[in-house]
């Protein structure tokens, strides 16, 4: 058995080795073939034969030479490598022969693949990174459901219990995002950066690069150490060797510098978004943060251990989450938490994966059309060459030899289709990177993923194998008598084949109708964003966000100072209206729900469930916005509290102004204006504080979000902000002014996001933009092949019935008649193909729904439109050839025959 | 399994002719094997001459006969052939296979003869 395997094995490199040393082996074998004649022959001659009839003798006893030679090529070779060859070239020989078919199915097939592969190594190279970690799919995230809300962050002293109390972790940690001032090094700056324990390096399981990890004792005893990423050490610190030890400023306070990590490490992970960590530091939670149990503002990852599933996990946590409850102080007697755990992989993709099914849906049938369209391209053409085939059929080619030579021919079109479109691939993303928003994230991660275009060539190969397929049986089922008996007559094709064209036809309207409404829906909804009611003026408002450092703002007073000045010298600057402090920004998302209390209120709900969005403003903060008023009045600058005055405020009433949605909550047809609410939860013992304004909605969240209830006090933030500035000055100008201010307060003092309100704004439109480009480009591809597709296969099927339209013009048919002819029969198809695509469309409208805002996923008028635009690009598509048609000159198309 | 057919039992028993050959005489040039099974096969079987090169060509790619250039008695340039190993063992095993299978054609022979 083995011996025969091996002997198989041996001869089949034989036969390998025999495709290049044919040439020497022949001309041995001549010599061996010649001797071998010869001693025959000398034989014959000793039996007494003359040397001429001994040498024929000799010939017949030997056999046909030129048979043997053939019979030992056909060993020595592989005959199918050699046929392959051969088949390939005649491909070749008969595309070249038909160029502009070639022409037209290799381009199909590039736009698609091209197409399908650029906006896919978008999509990828933004959302669907994979998890840089090792064994990556035991890391999960731990969060709390916190009085059956969402799934969201824990607070500190859960960081401290979960990892302390359970046993389904080998690693578990904590982390919370922050900010620094950095400096000690260059311009001084403003760096995003992470708390974490040094339970969450171990949980990742990623060494440093250069030094180390902190410890969990240096975490306990708050040591002032960092840990860098590798651009920050690349980029801020030239890379320096000597790093390790070096003293840097964070918020003026003094870190040592004791690890790099390595280039891929990305902690924590915002799918889609800039804001990447660029240093480390220990938790260090403080004793304040160490009794908070109603705070939720850090989130945990941690690796399972081996055979713990994330459920087991989370019962696991729930178990240790009810001991925490049980020990609650009396003020969160009333919060519920419910510990979640996540497969962290799982959460990283959560939020984009309703855009990315989309996104799959629409390569899918992009690819679809463009392969549709090769099929129904190779199929007129298999029609058309039915005679060739006939004829060849009837001299004897073996079927499979014709079937192979139609699939050779169409994996070569849909190889160098394919090759084609990965080129044009990677030239439009070198292009388009330019034209893409800048607010998109990552957009440098943004490059040719070969995983698609590999994806993409087998998809094409197969295409090509398929295709080849359908086609070639088609043409091995010819009637080879019927098919000659026509006397090459280039009739009109059968029904059969008719209807099979069709079918692709209306299959590709209707494809191409379904992706335009998509897009249509879309444009509309991201038009009704634009034009939503942001509650608040951005135009001529420029915005800037600061932090203070603890040093030297360590007292309250220094605060205050800062506050001050700052609303002084910006008031005084010439064009300058109105300049406020806010801890949020409208539109950003940036602020924290908080509790609260409404005298009077008895919540249907149950205690401790009110919860709105608090923003601290001092200065002219509604007029800088130009949030307009309802009832009451703004806050005055005798409301104004500054930070060293928050702490004796304590029983004093505070002013409080609440939005629109805030007052129909609570005080539904009455009069907000002198009403009194309180911050906390029902036992906490917080002064009472008295409605005096009640203003219009401004966007707090996205755009799309419904309005939120808010509430704005006149508290000073202690640490770090937002200046809100509205002038007359150009932007450039103001934002010029505005850090020439602060640098003559605190030369040290970094600004960072001066940008202009519009700028906030647009960032938040930056997603549904994203999607609408995506999505858009999907339809233009789709719309695009789809028309070729329709112009193609009329066009075709026109030239295969010249014949017909010069016997109709023969009898008598005037030229308009043959337009109409053939501009019905593509209008037929066009109108099947619609009514099958707004079917289409209406059905894949649950996918759409979430993207959507202000529009319905059956609003009429995108319906219409896209239909109409689909029946005009059809009509289009079939009006070139119904004119060619039209114009066949009768007497040349009958006598070419 | 499909059936091998007919041309592919007549090369199978050349090459075990051809082994047989070179096994029992020793290194042979073409022209030495084919008079050998002339003379074996008593004009029982007729083949072309030739026919035994693409065996031996077909035999050598297998590994089971080596060749290489010599003089034959009378002088002249020739290509010997001789057994290999492997050669041996696959002899053994289909004169076995051989001697199996034409005991049984034998038998089947005989029954239908006493029938």
């Amino acid at each position: 058995m083995r011996d025969g395997l091996i002997s198989r094995l041996r001869s089949f490199a034989a036969r390998v080795l025999g495709l290049f040393a044919s040439r020497k082996r022949d001309s041995d074998f001549d010599q061996e073939v010649q001797s071998h004649l010869e001693l025959l022959a000398d034989r014959f001659v000793a039996q007494g034969m003359s040397r001429e009839a001994a040498a024929a003798a000799a010939r017949r006893q030997f056999g046909n030479t030129t048979l043997l030679q053939e019979e030992r090529r056909e060993l020595r070779t592989l005959a199918s490598v050699e046929d392959l060859g051969r088949d390939l070239r005649h491909a070749l020989r008969s595309l070249g022969r038909s160029r502009a078919f070639a022409a037209v199915a290799i381009a199909m097939l590039a736009l698609g693949i091209g197409a399908t592969t650029a906006i896919f190594s978008i999509v990828d190279g933004v959302l669907l990174r994979p998890l840089p970690f090792a064994n990556a799919n035991r890391l999960v995230t731990l969060g709390d459901q916190v009085n059956g809300g969402d799934w969201g962050p824990v607070s500190c002293p859960e960081v401290v219990i979960y990892p302390r109390d359970t046993r389904s972790f080998q690693s578990l940690g904590g982390y919370g995002s922050t900010s620094f001032g950095l400096s000690g090094i260059g311009q001084a700056a403003q760096i995003n950066a992470a708390r974490m324990t040094p339970s969450v390096f171990s949980a990742l399981g990623v060494a440093p690069l250069m030094g180390r990890v902190f410890t969990a004792q240096e975490d306990q005893q708050k040591e002032q150490v960092a840990v860098l990423s590798y651009a920050t050490w690349k980029s801020r610190f030239n890379s320096d060797p000597h790093i390790l030890g070096r003293k840097i400023l964070l918020d003026r306070k003094p870190y040592v510098i004791i690890g790099v990590m390595p280039r891929n490490f990305e902690f924590p992970l915002y799918p889609g978004r800039l804001n990447r960590s660029e240093l480390w530091v220990p938790m260090s939670l403080t004793p304040v943060e160490r009794s908070d149990y109603g705070d939720f503002y850090l989130y945990m990852v941690g690796r399972l251990k081996s055979g713990i599933t994330p459920a087991q996990a989370e019962s696991d946590a729930n178990r240790v989450a009810e001991q925490i409850m049980r020990n609650y102080p009396p003020v969160d007697a009333n919060t519920r938490i419910r510990p979640v755990v996540y497969p962290l992989q799982q959460i990283t993709v959560l939020q984009a994966r309703p855009l990315l099914r989309m996104l799959f849906l629409a390569v899918f049938v992009v690819l679809l059309i463009a392969c549709a369209n090769l099929a129904g391209l190779l199929l007129v053409r298999a029609i058309r060459r039915q005679r060739e085939m006939a004829v060849r059929l009837a001299l004897g080619a073996p079927a499979l030899r014709l079937l192979r030579q139609m699939i050779l021919e169409s994996l070569v079109l849909s190889l160098s289709g394919g090759l084609l479109g990965i080129g044009l691939a990677a030239l439009a993303l070198d292009v388009g990177k330019n034209l893409l928003p800048e607010t998109l994230p990552l957009i440098n991660e943004i490059a040719l993923n070969w995983t698609v275009a590999g994806f993409a060539l087998l998809l094409a190969l197969l295409t090509g194998l398929f295709c080849g397929l359908a086609p070639g049986f088609a043409a091995l089922r010819t009637n080879v008598n019927a098919t000659m008996k026509e006397g090459g007559r280039s009739g009109s094709a059968s029904g059969s084949h008719a209807r099979l064209r069709s079918t692709f036809v209306v299959a590709e309207i209707a494809i191409a109708l379904i992706l335009l409404c998509a897009s249509g829906l879309l444009l509309r909804s991201f038009s009704n964003m634009s034009a939503v009611d942001l509650g608040f003026r951005p135009e001529h408002v420029t915005t800037a966000a600061y932090a203070l450092p603890h040093h030297p703002y360590s007292t309250l007073a220094y605060v205050d100072y800062f506050n001050n000045k700052l609303l002084q010298q910006l008031r005084q600057l010439p064009g300058v209206e109105s300049v406020g402090l806010t801890n949020a920004l409208p539109t950003t998302g940036g602020a924290f729900p908080q509790l609260f209390v409404i005298e009077g209120y008895v919540d249907p709900r149950g205690p401790d469930r009110a919860i709105a969005w608090p923003s601290l403003v001092i200065g002219d903060y509604f007029k800088a916005m130009s949030i307009p008023l309802i009832r009451g009045r703004y806050f005055t600058e005798s409301d104004d509290v500054s930070a060293s005055r928050i702490p004796m405020f304590r029983n004093n009433h505070l002013p409080v102004i609440v939005n629109r949605e805030f007052a129909q909550h609570y005080w539904p047809h009455e009069d907000p204006i002198g009403r009194r609410m309180r911050l906390g939860a029902l036992k906490s013992r917080t002064p009472w504080m008295t409605v005096v304004g009640e203003v219009a909605d401004a966007k707090l969240n996205s755009l799309d979000a419904d309005a939120a209830e808010q509430f704005y006090l006149p508290l000073a933030q202690p640490d770090s902000g937002y200046i809100v500035v509205r002038s007359a000055l150009p932007p450039e100008q103001m934002e010029h002014a505005l850090r020439a201010v602060v640098r003559s307060i605190d030369p040290e003092l970094p600004l960072t996001h001066v940008e202009t309100m519009d700028q906030v704004v647009s960032q938040s439109e930056a997603p549904p933009r994203f999607n609408t480009i995506m999505i858009s480009s999907f339809a233009l591809a789709a719309m695009l092949l789809a028309v070729l597709g329709i112009y193609s296969i009329v066009a075709f099927s026109v030239a295969s019935r010249v014949h017909e339209m010069a016997i109709r013009m023969a009898f008598g048919s005037p030229r308009s008649d043959i337009m109409r002819l053939v501009l019905i029969s593509g209008l037929k198809l066009a109108a099947i193909g619609c009514v099958l695509g707004l079917a289409g469309a209406a059905g894949a409208s649950s996918i759409l729904r979430s993207f959507l805002f202000h529009v319905s996923p059956f609003d009429p008028a995108v319906m219409i439109t896209g239909a109409v635009a689909v029946f005009a690009l059809a009509l289009a598509a079939s009006a070139l050839p119904a004119y060619r048609a039209a114009s066949v000159d009768p007497v040349l198309a009958l006598r070419a025959e | 399994m499909k059936a091998p057919k007919q041309s592919d039992v007549l090369q199978g028993t050349l090459d075990l002719m051809i082994l047989k050959t070179l096994h029992a005489l020793g290194p042979q040039h073409g022209f030495g094997i084919a008079r050998r099974i002339e003379q074996v096969s008593r004009d029982v079987l007729h083949l072309n001459e030739g026919t035994v090169y693409t065996s031996l060509l077909r035999l050598s790619q297998q590994g089971c006969i080596a060749a290489k250039w010599g003089t034959s008695d009378n002088g002249r340039k020739a290509k010997y052939y001789s057994i290999t190993a492997r050669g041996e063992r696959r002899l053994a095993v289909e004169t076995e296979n051989w001697k199996r299978f034409s005991g049984v054609v034998g038998r089947v022979l005989r029954l239908e003869a006493e029938e």
